[in-house]
């Protein structure tokens, strides 16, 4: 057990030696700077419903859109939902909480998340990969050490790598929302309009359950980077393929969705947030348990093969 | 302990429908240096990469101090430390992060031993570099530490005077000397230049063609049956007198004839060659025997 322990020390070590990983970290960064100017400028902070007259504002606010979709069309559009939403608010007696590190955290999963997911794909799609690019794979494999343990050092270290890049992201995006919104207590809520339309809910859990969805697709990714870098032993090819269909999956995908075979496709399935409250899945009638089931036999086809290739095959000349 | 440090029985390996290795038998006790040599492709680093186990066995079996490879593969391979090919690294770590690196891959290396090792192979200078600005001889020089790390009873090092310059190469020679001396390390070292092993090999073994022509103890050959070449002329009438008078099939070469013969036959044979009217120019020994014996055992370098 202590071996393996030094072995994804190893991993982890030539990941973060490099400085291309830490150039990772500062593009999350320069990212989420942007992101938290943007939403300092365009999002809904909520700053004047903080004083005791935010019945009266609310009632003013709602006048106000009122008149103004009689005049604009595309306000006449947008305008009822925060309409209901405000009159929500009056209705339930609930005070608007002001826009705070909270909201901001979660408003940034999906760009930690995706970001993560990039970086993850780049590191697994090298890990094997640059070991026999190196030529280091000759002298990493003449160890007391099996193959499946090497092989599980290095996926090991890329869940590692992949969490570490969420908790970063996470902590960041705190810490900036702390900084430009403050912070609104420990537990606030906001108000989102759900399946059952509108209700309050609790800021703090809503941003580990996105996280939770989005974790899913990332490790699979990851993993199927992973796979073609351990059968091709070619990195870019690794990168490629997988940054090709995490982007155009869904371009992809709905070429195929009248198919029969279409619930079968893994890229159908690696959004589980289709599964969160308010949204519907790509295909009707799909429900979680099965598309985890199908993530699952993707899965654990990916890690066969990886298993396999590496385990048996001689490591013979460039 | 008379067992042999290291032991192939009958190595196979067919690549395709191809076969590289066809049926290699050695074995190399304690305290040996082996030099393995023959041409490119003949089979050197299929052999090695078979030994540390980077490719299966098709058939037969290495044993590595009665360990084999095939079942018994953390047993064996803890006892060998080795190059295979390029002393490659990871160029943007430093050469002792390198070291660091391997070392936690075996247990019982303490700091103490990496800097021992450093020490020894000379190094200490550049190891806080990083690996991507040496040279390739100090690469080569931070492959030997890392082969030896772990202080294995069998070391492998496949080409390990490239890129050294020749006090590099004599400083190596005088490393692995000292190792087999010493430590009773069997050593096996694979080049295509003799003349570069020749001095630090107790054995060399030839292979051709995936198979192992000849086996030879450097130093304790005997000096008597030597090739000479004759610059001589007629050439037609001093084959003739050759092979009438000592039954010898000299060859023509660049208008000299070359034959072996034992060295107290010279005389006789150039006393009658001016006896029959032969005018002769030159007559020259052979030099550096093993070099000799090795391009005639290899040929041209057909790789087939």
């Amino acid at each position: 057990m202590s071996r393996m322990l030094k072995l994804i020390q190893n991993e982890q070590a030539k990941i973060y030696i490099r400085k291309s990983s830490w150039v990772m970290y500062i593009i999350l960064a320069a990212i989420l700077i942007g992101f938290v100017f943007i939403q300092k400028n365009f999002a809904d902070l909520n700053t004047e419903y903080q004083n005791d007259d935010w019945r009266q504002v609310l009632e003013d606010k709602n006048k106000k859109l009122e008149k103004e979709m009689k005049k604009d069309e595309f306000a006449a559009e947008i305008n009822p939902l925060t309409i209901a939403k405000n009159n929500y608010y009056l209705e339930n007696d609930i005070q608007p909480e002001p826009y705070d590190a909270w909201q901001f955290t979660k408003d940034a999963v999906l760009m930690v998340s995706s970001l993560a997911g990039l970086f993850t794909i780049i590191i697994a799609a090298g890990i094997v990969a640059n070991e026999f690019n190196w030529g280091t794979i000759k002298l990493l494999l003449i160890r007391p050490i099996s193959r499946s343990s090497i092989l599980l050092s290095k996926y090991i270290s890329i869940l590692l790598f992949a969490l570490y890049t969420l908790i970063f992201g996470l902590i960041f995006s705190w810490i900036l929302g702390a900084i430009f919104f403050g912070v609104n207590g420990l537990n606030p809520s906001i108000v989102a309009e759900t399946a059952n339309g509108f209700k309050e809910l609790a800021v703090v859990p809503q941003i580990f359950i996105n996280y939770g969805y989005q974790l899913v697709g990332l490790v699979v990714m990851a993993t199927f980077a992973f796979t073609i870098s351990a059968v091709f032993r070619n990195g870019s090819l690794a990168i490629g393929v997988a940054i090709f269909l995490m982007m155009g999956s869904s371009t992809i995908v709905s070429f195929f969705l009248d198919k029969e075979w279409a619930k079968y496709i893994l890229f159908v399935h690696t959004d589980l947030s289709q599964y969160a409250e308010g949204n519907e899945p790509m295909i009707e009638g799909m429900t979680l348990g099965f598309s985890i089931t199908v993530l699952f036999v993707y899965y654990v086809i990916f890690m066969l093969l990886s298993w396999i290739v590496f385990t048996k095959r001689d490591v013979a000349g460039q | 302990m008379s067992l042999a440090a290291i032991e192939l029985v009958d190595v196979k390996k067919t690549i395709g429908k191809k076969e590289i290795i066809k049926g290699l038998s050695f074995s190399i006790p304690k305290g040996e240096v082996f030099g393995f040599i023959g041409p490119n492709g003949a089979g050197k680093t299929t052999t090695i990469r078979m030994i540390v186990g980077l490719m299966k066995l098709t058939d037969g079996d290495i044993l590595i101090q009665g360990n084999s490879i095939k079942t018994n593969f953390k047993q064996a391979i803890r006892e060998v430390g080795a190059i295979v090919e390029n002393p490659e690294m990871y160029p943007f770590m430093t050469g002792l992060q390198n070291l660091k690196h391997y070392a936690r891959m075996v247990p019982g290396v303490t700091n103490e031993r990496i800097h021992e090792v450093v020490k020894l192979i000379g190094l200490e200078k550049a190891i806080n570099e990083k690996v991507g600005r040496y040279s390739l001889g100090m690469r080569q020089r931070l492959g030997i530490a890392q082969a030896l790390l772990h202080r294995p009873s069998i070391l492998i090092l496949d080409e390990p005077t490239n890129g050294l310059d020749p006090a590099g190469i004599r400083e190596i020679r005088q490393h692995i000397r000292k190792l087999a001396t010493d430590l009773n390390v069997a050593i096996i070292i694979s080049s295509h230049l003799l003349s570069e092993i020749e001095q630090m090999c107790d054995r060399i073994g030839v292979i051709k063609n995936g198979k192992l022509i000849k086996i030879q103890n450097v130093g304790g050959e005997t000096t008597d049956n030597l090739i000479h070449h004759i610059e001589v002329k007629p050439l037609d009438k001093a084959t003739q007198l050759l092979r009438d008078h000592y039954q010898i099939e000299p060859i023509e070469l660049d208008g000299n004839l070359s034959f072996r013969c034992e060295k107290e036959q010279v005389p006789s044979i150039i006393k009658s060659l001016v006896e029959n009217n032969c005018a002769i120019y030159q007559v020259n020994v052979a030099n550096g025997t093993l070099e000799d014996q090795f391009f005639e055992l290899i040929g041209e370098n057909i790789i087939e």
